[in-house]
Order: structure tokens, then C-alpha cells, then sequence
């Protein structure tokens, strides 16, 4: 190739690059914009509501102040608040998983109309409102509820106390968060090859041995997406708290309605809004680095 | 349809809609609570209304709580999308605060003078259009003897059988506003101290302070048996539960809650607004819903059937404990903390 026509070339590839960084901007322009409108704006102005001055009526009248970011770094209560709902989050995380897993993996490894028909049960209760489920849970633990009848058929005197606090808020959310947590234990189970696993059970290892050493290290991808998923999801969780938790499971984003919606104090309602978001960026970065730690 | 016969259904449906009066284009938008409220008050108020003006058409825009109404009202704050609001008063002097309701005078609307005094409320913009009081609610089965009082809830008998709105709810505080009272408490002075230290006896009772999706659906199917709730919504339940929950004055006393009828800035409809409002305060309207859904009538006219009256609180006024809802949301703070720290706690 000579010297001009290489030039010419180069010049070429230049201005295909051009082009086609052009069209890659056009691209990401609608969703840009639909993120800053539908986002960023948003948080923006959540952000600037946590800054707003408040008074006793609860009327917000212009001004500005830092009152709430105080009041909500100084005062125990919402640090335990903050330590509650993680705990909560992670343990409800903890117990979606050890249900879900068994399921997802048998769906994983069922075939044809048996498997379209158990991917449409479990995909069937998001069908449903999370406060119709939630009250179908309260049918079920209240004191005249299913469990507790049955109890009483068996002898008990006194009924068991199921729901009203966080037993009755780990149960009704493990339920409603387990559809999200078997599809994305589905979809990380792709690396799960049947051959390996075979492979594993000719040379003489234990279907435990199997799972241990083979299954579950292939699945960690689906987990932790699964994980992340239902945190997230557990966190933000308001009906159900509310209906199951009577008033005594105190979680970041039941605190935020009554604020908001109850003693209309929206500055200390944004500024715990603006908490959660903390939240889930911190879990959002330890899920990234977790898949990239898988490589 | 073919052409021709398409091209007549257009014409004569654009007739029909230039055929109809410019008058009936007045729509007031009313925004209130949902549920009972609802239906109790578009049958007794609104249905009336109606038929005497057939130039206006009242639309009822529910919501579930006053802050939830005044949510919306800020959302529209620029362009307003309701004329009238019913809600509570402590919520009504923060939109007031904030320039979303106009003053009602009685010079535009002399009915506001039929009011009695403590209708009246100079740091709102709006009037009382409903007065309520605290009761205490018990399933009739559990509780053959009637509960007497707040007290009752401590007992034995109502062990894990409680359902109180606890705080922020303002049932939660009128609780601790009666029961601080009670036991000498100075009120607002000590943030109801006195309150907060009696309602640790109840609080290990209490089954739920969040009763969903009302306090007395539990207590008439049995879930609980004793609880405190608003007398108005509580007389419709004793009747349309066959009498399996019942309402009494709490020994210790009850509370007065208000709601207040207030016309929004810049709305819509303002005109149209006013003489809405000027009927839900006239002693006719006051008379038919008192004698619906038994809320204390505001409009001291209003001639009510003797066996509506009896269940309001109108015959035991001796009885209520007076709160000053606007002084109390100084405390309100100091008040939940405590509840949180000292009450909710011994429930667990």
C-alpha cells in the first residue's frame, strides 16, 4: 500500500469512527434523557426537599436548613433504624435464598411443558399485588389463621404469635421476593454444565460432594444477582412491613411514609429516602465487585 | 358502518356535545377521606346538593389521609385540579401555612356565623365542617361486662387482645393526651409525660399498632377485643356489625378530632366551590350527615333527630379533654421519641 493511499485510508477509518461515535451518542441519547427526567431529576430535587426548613405544622415555607442531615446523623434512633432494616434485609436475603435454591434448581433441570409449567407458577404471584399476598398472609398467621387453627386442633391453648412482628415480616417477604430470587437463580445457573457434574459423580464424589464442590461454585454468579436483587427489593419494602410488622418492626422505609404521610415532615422523609439510596449503592458496589472477584 | 353512515354518527355526536348547556360544565372537585366516608357522605351531603343545584356536579376524590391530600395539593400547588378539601386540622394549618386553602370570612359566606366558636379556628383558613371524638371500641362476645375505660386495656383479659393507631397516628396521641390528663399531667408543658408512663401498663397487651386496613374489622371478627377508634366510624360499625362491636366514652375521657372544609388556592371552580362549601356547613347538610354517620354537627342550628345526638359526643362535652392539636405538633417530636424509646419496646 503506498504512503497516500494508507492516508487515505486512515483518514477513512477516522471518519467512520466519527460517524459511528455519532451514532452510538444518538443511541444513548433517548435513554440518557429518559434517565435524567425519569432519575436524576428527581433525586436532585429529593435531595433538595432533605434541605428544606420544616415547621412544627409540618408546612415548608422556603427556607433552608440542614436540620434533618443533623438530626438524623446525631440521634441513636436512626442509626439502629439504619442497622435494623440491613439486618432485616440480609436475613430476609438469607432465608429467600435457602427456599428459593431447591426450586430454581430443579426448574433448571426440568425439561419441555413440565418446565414452562413450573416457570409459570413461580412467575404467577407477581401477577398479584403485593398487598393482596400480604393480606392472604395475614389469613394464614393471624391468631385465627390457618396455622393457628391447626395448632388448636392439636391441642394448643395459646395461639402462636405469627405475625405483628419480624417473624410475620421474614415470612410474608421471603414468600413475595422469592419469584425475583429463582430467576435470577435461573438465569446464573447457564454455567451449570450436567457433564461436570457427572464427571464429578464417576470419579467417585458423594452427591454432596457434588453440590459442594461443583454446583454451588458454578451458581455464585445467580446468587449473588439473586442476592443483590432481593436486598434491594427487601430494603424497599413498604406494604408488608406495614401490614405484618404491627407497628413494631421499624424499618427505614416504613419510617419514610410515616414521615411523609403521617407527621408530613418530608425534609426528614427525603433525607431518609436519600439513606436508602446510600444503601443500595454501597450494595450495588459490593455486588460488583463480587463478579468481578469470579472473574 | 359504511362511509356515509360513519360520517352521520360523527356529525350527530358533535351536535349532541355542542347541545349541552355551558352551565353543566361546572364540576367541584372534592377531596376527602375514602371508604365509609365516602359513601356515607356522597349520600348525605353531596346527593342533596346535587339535585338543589343541577348546574354542578360534585366529584368526590378520595384519599386515605390527610397527608395524603395535602401530598396532591402540593403536587398541583401550580395548577390546581381540586376546589374543596376535607381534612383533618392539624394538616389543614400546615396547607395554610403554606397559602394553599383561602380564608373562609364570614362576609363571602355568612353561614361560617351559624358555626359554633370552636369551629372556628384563626390560625386555619378553613372552618370545621365535622366534629369526632376518641372511643373505646370492645367486641360485645369477649366482653360481656362492658369495658369501663382506657384502663381496661391494662387488665388480664385483654392480654394480646389490644389494637390501638399507635403515634404518629393522632389516635396514639389523643391516648396519651387523656390518660397524661388522667394522672395530672401538665400536657403539652411536660410533652405528656404523664401519658406516655400510664400507656406502659397497656402496652403489653397490645396486639397491633398498625391495625389494617381499620381498627374495628379486627375487633369485630374477634382477632382483638378491645381498642380505641373515632365514636363516628365506630356507631356505623356497632350497627352494620349486628352489634358485635361496641363503642363506649372511655371513663378517663375522650378527645375532640376536627375536620376542617377548606376551598384551595387558584381552584378550578371557585364559585361553584364556595356554594358547595356554604351547603356541607348549612344545618340542613350538618343535620343529614350527623344523622348518617354520626359525626358532632359544627353548624349550632342544625336540628338533630334526639337518637343521632345520643351517639356523639355532644351530651358528654364534660367528658372531652381539650388538646390544642396546633400547640401539640410543637412536641410531637419529643412525644413519638418517647413513645418509641419508652412504649413500643414493652410491646415487643
Amino acid at each position: 500500500m503506498s504512503a497516500t493511499a494508507g492516508a487515505a485510508a486512515g483518514a477513512g477509518y477516522a471518519a467512520d469512527q466519527q460517524s459511528g461515535g455519532g451514532l452510538v451518542i444518538a443511541l444513548l441519547l433517548p435513554i440518557a434523557l429518559v434517565n435524567l427526567v425519569g432519575f436524576l431529576l428527581p433525586v436532585v430535587n429529593l435531595a433538595l426537599i432533605s434541605l428544606q426548613e420544616v415547621q412544627a405544622s409540618g408546612a415548608m415555607t422556603g427556607g433552608w436548613s440542614t436540620a434533618k442531615w443533623v438530626s438524623v446523623v446525631t440521634d441513636d434512633f436512626y442509626w439502629e433504624l439504619l442497622w435494623n432494616t440491613i439486618r432485616t434485609s440480609l436475613g430476609i436475603t438469607l432465608a429467600t435464598l435457602l427456599v428459593s435454591y431447591p426450586i430454581a434448581l430443579y426448574l433448571h433441570r426440568s425439561s419441555g411443558l413440565w418446565r414452562s409449567v413450573l416457570l409459570v407458577m413461580v412467575i404467577s404471584p407477581l401477577l398479584l399485588s403485593a398487598v393482596v399476598r400480604t393480606y392472604g398472609w395475614i389469613a394464614i398467621l393471624s391468631d385465627q389463621g390457618v396455622v393457628n387453627s391447626v395448632l388448636k386442633a392439636f391441642g394448643a391453648a395459646e395461639p402462636w404469635r405469627l405475625m405483628f412482628n419480624l417473624t410475620g415480616v421474614t415470612i410474608g417477604l421471603t414468600e413475595i421476593l422469592m419469584p425475583y430470587m429463582i430467576l435470577a437463580l435461573v438465569a446464573g445457573f447457564g454455567r451449570l454444565d450436567p457433564r461436570a457434574e457427572e464427571a464429578a459423580a464417576t470419579l467417585g464424589a458423594s452427591p454432596f460432594r457434588v453440590f459442594r464442590r461443583i454446583v454451588l461454585p458454578l451458581s455464585v454468579p445467580g446468587i449473588a444477582l439473586g442476592s443483590l436483587l432481593t436486598f434491594v427489593l427487601a430494603v424497599s419494602s413498604f406494604i408488608t412491613p406495614k401490614l405484618l410488622g404491627g407497628g413494631r418492626v421499624f424499618l427505614l422505609a416504613t419510617e419514610v411514609y410515616d414521615q411523609a404521610i403521617v407527621t408530613l415532615d418530608w425534609p426528614l422523609a427525603a433525607t431518609l429516602s436519600m439513606i436508602v439510596l446510600v444503601v443500595f449503592g454501597i450494595a450495588i458496589a459490593v455486588y460488583g465487585r463480587l463478579v468481578r472477584s469470579i472473574g | 358502518m359504511d362511509r356515509r353512515h360513519f360520517a352521520k354518527t360523527v356529525l350527530a355526536f358533535a351536535c349532541g356535545l355542542a347541545a349541552v348547556p355551558a352551565s353543566a360544565a361546572e364540576t367541584v372537585t372534592l377531596m376527602a377521606y375514602t371508604g365509609l366516608f365516602q359513601d356515607r357522605y356522597t349520600q348525605a351531603v353531596l346527593a342533596p346538593f346535587e339535585k338543589a343545584n343541577p348546574d354542578i356536579k360534585v366529584v368526590f376524590a378520595p384519599q386515605p389521609s390527610s397527608g395524603a391530600m395535602i401530598g396532591q395539593l402540593r403536587a398541583q400547588k401550580a395548577a390546581p385540579q381540586v376546589d374543596v378539601v376535607i381534612m383533618d386540622v392539624s394538616v389543614a394549618k400546615a396547607g395554610a401555612d403554606e397559602g394553599l386553602f383561602v380564608k373562609l370570612e364570614a362576609k363571602d359566606l355568612p353561614v361560617i356565623d351559624e358555626l359554633y366558636p370552636n369551629a372556628r379556628i384563626p390560625e386555619i383558613a378553613g372552618v370545621a365542617v365535622t366534629f369526632d371524638n376518641l372511643v373505646l371500641i370492645y367486641n360485645a362476645e369477649a366482653w360481656p361486662t362492658p369495658p369501663k375505660g382506657l384502663a381496661d386495656m391494662a387488665t388480664p383479659a385483654a392480654k394480646g387482645k389490644v389494637v390501638i393507631p399507635g403515634i404518629p397516628d393522632i389516635q396514639g396521641m389523643s391516648m396519651v393526651a387523656i390518660l397524661d390528663k388522667k394522672n395530672g399531667g401538665p400536657g403539652v408543658e411536660g410533652k405528656f409525660a404523664k401519658g406516655i408512663e400510664a400507656m406502659e401498663a397497656i402496652a403489653p397487651n397490645v396486639q397491633t399498632w398498625e391495625p389494617k386496613p381499620e381498627v374495628y374489622a379486627p375487633v369485630i371478627a374477634g382477632q382483638a377485643t378491645i381498642g380505641v377508634g373515632w365514636n363516628a366510624r365506630a356507631q356505623v360499625n356497632t350497627d352494620t356489625s349486628g352489634g358485635k362491636m361496641k363503642a363506649v366514652i372511655p371513663a378517663e375521657g375522650t378527645a375532640f378530632q376536627i375536620n376542617t372544609i377548606n376551598l384551595v388556592q387558584g381552584a378550578p371552580q371557585s364559585a361553584a366551590a364556595r356554594k358547595f362549601i356554604a351547603y356541607a356547613l348549612s344545618a340542613e347538610a350538618q343535620k343529614t350527615f350527623t344523622e348518617t354517620m354520626f359525626y358532632a354537627p359544627t353548624n349550632a342550628k342544625a336540628q338533630i333527630a334526639p337518637a343521632a345526638i345520643d351517639r356523639t359526643a355532644v351530651k358528654s362535652l364534660d367528658k372531652v379533654v381539650p388538646i390544642d392539636w396546633l400547640a401539640v405538633a410543637k412536641v410531637r417530636d419529643q412525644v413519638a421519641e418517647a413513645w418509641r424509646r419508652k412504649v413500643i419496646p414493652l410491646s415487643r
